[in-house]
């Protein structure tokens, strides 16, 4: 045996050895693996491939690539984009078995050479993502479940709210007309009857009477507060100042033979709803106004700071104030923490003004002290403040 | 010649109300000639001179119509209705005088040719005071529709 024929015949052997090597690595892999010519007809395949298909080898070589696709179209523009660029990745389709069941799968797939460097052909390998795309539908399902679960109560809080409200709404409206018999008449009896009626008989009567105004007060606000619970925000972007201003006008009438201090500082602009957030200035100021009737000098500060970089507004008097008990009480429908004699009032100014507040999507608290004085802040969730367009008040008293 | 013509019609089905509001008119000595009709087919009855109201003529018209929403039988809104589609009575002025502040009530009876909307209010007083303007307003001040504008065209 001649050295030449020894070497070619180990070189051979060593060829071949490679060649069972590979074809074994081929056929172990769990992923379809596929060669293919240029012209798109296949040239191997692996046995992951004919499970994948429910076709042999034989059956396979031979044909069209892109046949075996429920997108044979997207397989094939898959394949030349592969031609073009030498690679894709991560390319999803859907190998479609004889027995009609539809695999998804992401191929990868490069371009081999022969010695001279031309394209001989791609080889593809397909990952089989079936599991992923179940678990992805899971997912899908969960949470269109979830959204759905999640608007129904969103819808069914909505109708319920919107029962009590309309519940609420006529009961204080029928309220109204016995209000107003018990008024006129008892009006009536007074005035016609004066004269034949004892002073405790009179007396008796202006209590019911007071208790009528008293009561027919509270259904008004009542009623206030219910129509804003179903009234519709009308957005606009608005200078907090200006409606501050409007407020304190309304207001006049309370501060008149009063020594009040005004400590007003730049309020920024807002998206919100004018009219309800002059209502919000309204009650705060009113209130300041009224908590502060037995200081000789009345100090009333109304300004923007922030809090978590979110602007806030508040309102602060030197006034009777609070104590931090009761600061959960503060914002009921009709709850007070005064003596009607010593301070009048219904106790819904400040149910109205978290009613108004909430309805921005804002935040509204309150900070007192007996004897001291009390703070009010709130938020309005699309404060979106512009410095120095806000005109401040002049200060000094009203 | 002295007209015997009815110079309010007050719809209002409450008796108390009733009372209160003719009080009210008497008190302040505006009218004299007040009818009153305790629901809505009564009011359709005398004002579209039917029924026990065959007798009386379209010419006759009141002078202002107090009107009622919560009515029963035929509700003040019908009523309105009624009165402001038909040529022979929709000159006659009607004012809605109700318990009710809802926006859509206002708005409805404006849509359906009200002449005025008023709501009662709780404070006697209030309400007495606004009796007298509408009295006031509706019989002295305000020029009353012609005959010629009760005639069918």
């Amino acid at each position: 045996m001649s050295t030449d024929t020894t070497e070619h015949h180990l070189a051979d052997e060593a060829v071949r050895r490679a060649g069972a090597y590979n074809r074994s690595l081929i056929e172990a892999s769990l992923d379809p693996l596929v060669t293919i010519a240029p012209d798109g007809k296949i040239t191997d395949v692996n046995n992951a491939t004919e499970k994948v298909t429910g076709l042999s080898r034989q059956q396979l070589i031979g044909t069209d690539f892109s046949d075996y696709f429920t997108d044979s179209g997207k397989a094939r523009a898959g394949y030349e984009q592969v031609f073009r660029e030498g690679l894709v990745q991560d390319y999803e389709l859907e190998i479609r078995h004889r027995d009609g069941h539809v695999t998804p799968v992401l191929y990868s797939a490069a371009v081999y050479r022969d010695e001279a460097g031309d394209v001989i052909g791609v080889f593809a390998a397909a990952r089989d993502i079936s599991e992923r795309k179940r678990a992805e539908e899971v997912i899908r399902k969960l949470n269109e479940e979830l959204d759905e679960r999640v608007g129904r109560h969103t819808a069914e809080l909505e109708a319920t709210n919107k029962n009590l409200e309309a519940f609420t709404y006529s009961v204080s409206h029928d309220l109204r007309g016995p209000l107003r018999h018990i008024d006129g008449f008892s009006k009536l009896l007074l005035e016609e009857y004066s004269a034949d009626l004892p002073e405790d008989a009179r007396h008796y009567l202006s209590r019911i009477r007071d208790g009528t105004r008293r009561m027919g007060m509270m259904v008004d606000d009542l009623l206030n507060l219910t129509r804003l619970g179903r009234k519709e925000l009308s957005m606009q972007l608005t200078g907090l100042s200006p409606l501050l201003e409007e407020a304190m006008r309304d207001l006049q009438p309370e501060m008149a033979g009063r020594e009040i201090e005004w400590r007003i500082g730049k309020l920024p602009f807002v998206e919100c709803d004018p009219a309800l957030v002059k209502q919000v200035f309204t009650n705060l100021l009113s209130n300041a106004l009224k908590f502060t009737r037995p200081r000789e000098r009345a100090v009333i500060e109304v300004g923007e700071t922030t809090q978590d970089g979110r602007a806030v507004i508040f309102v602060r008097d030197n006034g009777v104030g609070f104590s931090m008990k009761y600061v959960d009480k503060l914002f009921g429908v009709f709850q007070r923490l005064h003596r009607p004699e010593d301070f009048e009032g219904t106790g819904i100014g400040l149910a109205t003004v978290q009613r108004i507040v909430h309805k921005h999507g804002g935040r509204v608290w309150a900070e007192g002290e007996l004897n001291k004085g009390a703070a009010f802040y709130f938020t309005l969730e699309a404060v979106e403040s512009r410095p120095g367009e806000s005109n401040s008040l002049p200060r000094g008293a009203a | 010649m002295i007209r015997q013509d009815v110079e309010i019609l007050l719809v209002e089905d409450n008796p108390d109300d009733v009372e209160l509001t003719l009080h009210a008119l008497h008190q302040e000595r505006l009218a004299n000639r007040i009818e009153v009709a305790r629901d809505g087919e009564e009011a359709l009855d005398f004002l579209f001179c039917r029924g026990p109201y065959a007798q009386r003529s379209f010419e006759q018209a009141p002078r202002v119509v107090l009107l009622d929403l919560k009515l029963s039988k035929v509700d003040g809104m019908e009523v309105l209705r009624e009165i402001k589609k038909d040529p022979r009575t929709r000159a006659i002025p009607v004012v809605i005088l109700t318990a009710s502040q809802e926006e859509s009530d206002v708005a409805n009876g404006y849509h359906l040719g009200a002449n005025g909307y008023v709501q009662k209010p709780v404070d006697f007083d209030s309400f007495r005071t606004l009796v007298k303007q509408l009295g006031l307003y509706w019989l002295v001040v305000n020029e009353p529709p012609p005959p010629a504008a009760f005639q069918a065209k």
